[in-house]
């Protein structure tokens, strides 16, 4: 029951720890793996024999214009017979991808199969480990059928060529994504700001400076107030508090606010206003500006 | 300081009187440095108190202004809507009072006795009334601008 | 009459209490009522799960899949036909019409005799492909049962499958054995990700045509795990075609069979009865199915949710959202709150043509049949028509996809941050101002200024 968890396991363990004890057991002969390379003479190239029943120690190197022969005798027992199931079975010891190739089989249990890269899936080209190569000998009736490893199958590619690939779609989890933000605009360091706000804050009292300098005062006040007090004091006022309104507007009012505050003053401040200069003109017609 | 210049130079064959009285002439090879230190005399001596307290009005919008726009390449212009509010109130406030010098300096040709001048300017008081509005409407939108 | 009533009330709950999620009226079609008899076991046992079942041989006249336009039956078992198909009312074009209206197919095939052409036919419609001789059967001599098939090696021995992915959920799970016997295999298309294969042959098997004798097989079309003996299509609207290879594991003789596994194998009995529930509940509908609940979409807000507007048409850039999504799962006979498989997630995706946002949702909550999953995102800084959008397909589920579309805008001009609150702007700031305050100052100067007594202007307009 236990070695039925996997069939994998189960040829592994049964058909390599026990092999062929009793008589009606599957088996294999003469085996031979050769590899030839095109263009090579013959006699050149890999040529092993498997010892029956048993695994090549040496991995086999199959490269992309080789040709792996493999040849042997099935035998039921001792005597060489022909088996129903003669197959060279591939896998990808990772994936477990698995593809068998089935042997030409004669009358007298002697068997081959060729075998070149063009034959192996894609998948199977881009392998890093070598491949597990098996025997898999079987038939019909009650001989006990061989499933044992044979040799390492390695496949070697010109890293020039590229590797095939198969996209396969299958539904599944995709990538998580995560947006990636613009960043945001960042202010200069504050020791610059607050140097330029100095700079620009002490250009008042350059002006106040040079405004007294030149002699500026306000002289004319007492004299302005005391002939129209109203309406330069209310014109005064409404610009303060038209820039007031401005000051508000931009802490916190919103535009529906200030119109109508603005309209307002502003009407006040245009006919003060007009009152206010026509005294000034008054001075200035009188020579006193 | 192209706009202090031209008037300076305009309001100079007004007076004819003061070019004589004025520092010593020009010759025609004056160094550049003669040549701007007449200028700097031949204004300090014709511009009139009020005139010049406006040209220093002028004066601090052009450093304010400036300073404003040297930090905007320092430092970047991040808040661009600010920098905009902050160097054009700088600039508009000084084409205003650019144009109130123009309106109210001609106060030396003598005719200003008169409520509305024959030439078609308005008098100074009248000057004054539209730079206040304009300026008000300019504070108004750079403010609405600065955010 | 009280008692009547309520024994009435109880015999229907005795029938409702498990069903199919989509309906219980199941067609059986059987060519040969002789051999009803011999499955009597599976079909107490889809009666015991609430199944209505009608019998029909495929050649009767009044069979038809469509009642005035409608599927006339919720799910179809078609058990493999002696003659050349299924006849007229049962065409592949009527089959996958069937299914287009929801309807759910089991087809169970033998290899005993050879598989008419319509059926493969319609199978290849689905990309299910049988071999072109259409009458192979799986053989495999390290996997029979010896009891059996002593000689001929053709009662496939399998292990309940398992998971077919590391990240799918297992419907067919067990520790028993199952008994096919002689199994037609088929491949699978390589390119559909609509299917999947139930359970496959053992790597040592391989397919041959026992009609063809040959003293051994020299070309195989498959072998090994290539070959598939039972297979799922789920198409795109969620119905399920289920491709059983051997009807005969169906019947009562191998329900309860003893069998026995070469090498030192020890006796035992066949989960073929567990399986057949296993793999009828699937395809009729009464496992795997999942359903969505309430979905809901807000800005993220600490602590009191009540005041937050749930399902906003509207958000802004950069907006904290939370989106949560209820899922329950129909398992044989209520919905159950469903789980996602280890290593799967069920994902969100925040789309405008592409997704800006892909992220695995996390459970957060349980509702008696429901599972609540959410994820909290922000909004990308881009504005358009998103759409919130969970797309789950995986196989042996039923497909989840939803879509809900909301505006992302930019900021109002009045949520960007105030400009004193950045202090780069500060220095423009004081420029301002400090214009505007030296204009006051101007003002007051130019109106009052009186003009110094040196003053040469003054007397020279005099």
């Amino acid at each position: 029951m236990q070695l039925w968890h996997s069939v994998l396991q189960l040829s592994l363990l049964v058909f390599t720890a026990a092999p062929t004890a009793a008589a009606s057991a599957w088996g294999f002969a003469d085996a031979t793996v050769s590899v030839h390379t095109k263009g090579a003479g013959v006699g050149a190239g890999f040529k092993e024999t498997i010892p029956d029943n048993k695994a090549l120690s040496k991995p086999v190197s199959l490269g992309s214009t080789d040709t792996l022969k493999v040849s042997l005798t099935a035998r039921d027992g001792s005597s060489a017979t022909r088996a129903h199931q003669v197959f060279l079975f591939l896998q990808d010891p990772e994936t477990g991808l698995d593809i068998s190739y089935p042997f030409n089989v004669k009358d007298n249990g002697k068997s081959k199969v060729e075998l070149t890269q063009k034959d192996l899936p894609v998948q199977f080209l881009s392998v890093s480990e070598p491949l597990d190569a098996r025997f898999l000998i079987g038939s019909f009736g009650s001989s006990e059928a061989y499933n044992g490893a044979a040799f390492k199958l390695a496949v070697t590619r010109n890293p020039d060529h590229p590797v095939p690939t198969v996209e396969v779609s299958r539904y599944g989890k995709l990538p998580e994504i995560h947006h990636i933000f613009k960043d945001g605009p960042s202010s200069p360091p504050i020791v610059i700001t607050l140097t330029f706000v100095a700079m620009v804050l002490a250009a008042l009292p350059i002006l106040a400076g040079v405004w007294i300098t030149l002699g500026a005062n306000v002289c004319h006040l007492p004299k302005a107030f005391k002939s129209s007090p109203i309406s330069h004091a209310v014109f005064l006022g409404s610009l303060l508090s038209i820039e007031g309104i401005f000051f508000l507007y931009y802490k916190s009012w919103t535009l529906f606010q200030i119109l109508p505050a603005v309209a307002a003053v502003g009407t006040v401040a245009f006919i003060s206003g007009s009152r206010a200069l026509g005294e000034v003109q008054g001075r200035r017609l009188d020579g006193s500006r | 300081m192209p706009t202090k210049r031209t008037t300076a130079a305009a309001a100079a064959p007004a007076t004819p009187k003061s070019l004589s009285s004025g520092p010593k002439t020009l010759t025609a090879n004056s160094s550049v440095y003669e040549i701007a230190h007449h200028v700097w005399q031949q204004y300090l001596a014709t511009t009139p108190q009020r005139t010049m307290l406006l040209d220093a009005f002028m004066a601090f919008l052009v450093l304010v202004g400036g300073t404003q726009f040297f930090y905007c390449v320092v430092a970047g212009n991040y808040p661009f809507n600010a920098f905009l509010s902050g160097f054009c109130a700088a600039v508009g406030q000084f084409v205003l009072t650019a144009s109130l010098r123009m309106q109210t300096s001609s106060v030396s040709k003598g005719k200003a006795k008169d409520q509305v001048v024959g030439d078609g300017s308005v008098s100074h008081e009248r000057a004054f009334a539209d730079y206040i509005f304009g300026s008000l409407i300019l504070h108004f939108f750079c403010i609405n601008f600065i955010n | 009459m009280r008692w009547s009533l309520s024994l009435l009330l109880f015999g229907f709950l005795a029938v409702v209490h498990a069903l199919s999620s989509s309906g219980n009226r199941l067609l059986v079609v059987l060519e040969d009522a002789a051999e009803k008899d011999s499955f009597s076991k599976f079909w107490s046992d889809l009666e015991a799960r609430g199944y209505d079942l009608v019998f029909e041989s495929p050649k009767s006249d009044k069979l038809s899949l469509f009642e005035h336009g409608e599927k006339a039956y919720d799910h179809v078992l078609l058990l493999p036909p002696r003659s050349k198909g299924f006849g007229p009312s049962l065409s592949p074009k009527n089959i996958i019409e069937f299914m287009n209206k929801d309807g759910n197919v089991l087809l169970a095939l033998s290899g005993k005799s050879t598989t008419p052409s319509a059926v493969s036919s319609l199978l290849l419609e689905l990309d299910f492909h049988l071999s072109s001789d259409r009458s192979s059967i799986v053989v495999d001599h390290f996997n029979y049962d010896t009891l059996s098939a002593t000689e001929k090696h053709d009662v496939l021995l399998l292990q309940q499958p398992g998971q077919l992915r590391q990240d799918t959920k297992s419907f067919f799970g067990g520790s028993g054995v199952l008994a096919f016997p002689r199994a037609s295999p088929h491949t699978l298309g390589g390119s559909n990700p609509l299917l999947t294969p139930i359970l496959r042959a053992p790597t040592t098997a391989y397919s041959y045509n026992p009609k063809e004798d040959a003293a051994s097989v020299e070309d195989v079309v498959a072998t090994g795990s290539q070959l598939a003996v039972v297979s799922a299509m789920q198409a795109r609207n969620s119905a399920r075609f289920t491709l059983l290879g051997s009807v005969e594991s169906l019947q009562d003789a191998w329900f309860d069979a003893t069998i026995k596994a070469p090498g030192d194998g020890k006796e035992t009995e066949t989960a073929n009865r567990e399986f057949a529930k296993q793999l009828t509940a699937w395809t009729f509908k009464e496992t795997g199915v999942l359903k969505v609940g309430k979905i809901e979409h807000h800005l993220a807000q600490d602590g009191d949710l009540a005041s937050v507007e749930l399902n906003p048409k509207i958000y802004r850039i950069k907006n904290e959202t939370v989106f949560s999504i209820e899922v329950s799962e129909y398992n044989y006979d209520q919905y159950v709150p469903f789980e996602v498989p280890e290593n799967d997630a069920l994902q969100l995706e925040f789309t405008m043509l592409s997704p800006f946002h892909r992220l695995d949702l996390q459970p957060s909550g349980k509702t008696e049949n429901s599972t609540i999953y959410s994820a909290k995102f922000t909004v990308p800084d881009q504005h358009g028509i998103f759409s919130f959008r969970v797309n789950y397909k995986r196989p042996f589920l039923t497909n989840i996809e939803e879509k809900h579309e909301v505006t992302v805008r930019h900021y109002a001009h009045n949520e960007y941050p105030r400009s004193w609150k950045i202090t780069g702007g500060w220095v423009w700031i004081a420029g301002l101002w400090s214009v505007v305050g030296g204009f006051l100052a101007f003002v007051v100067v130019w109106l009052y200024s009186a003009p110094t007594s040196a003053a040469p202007t003054t007397k020279k307009t005099q």
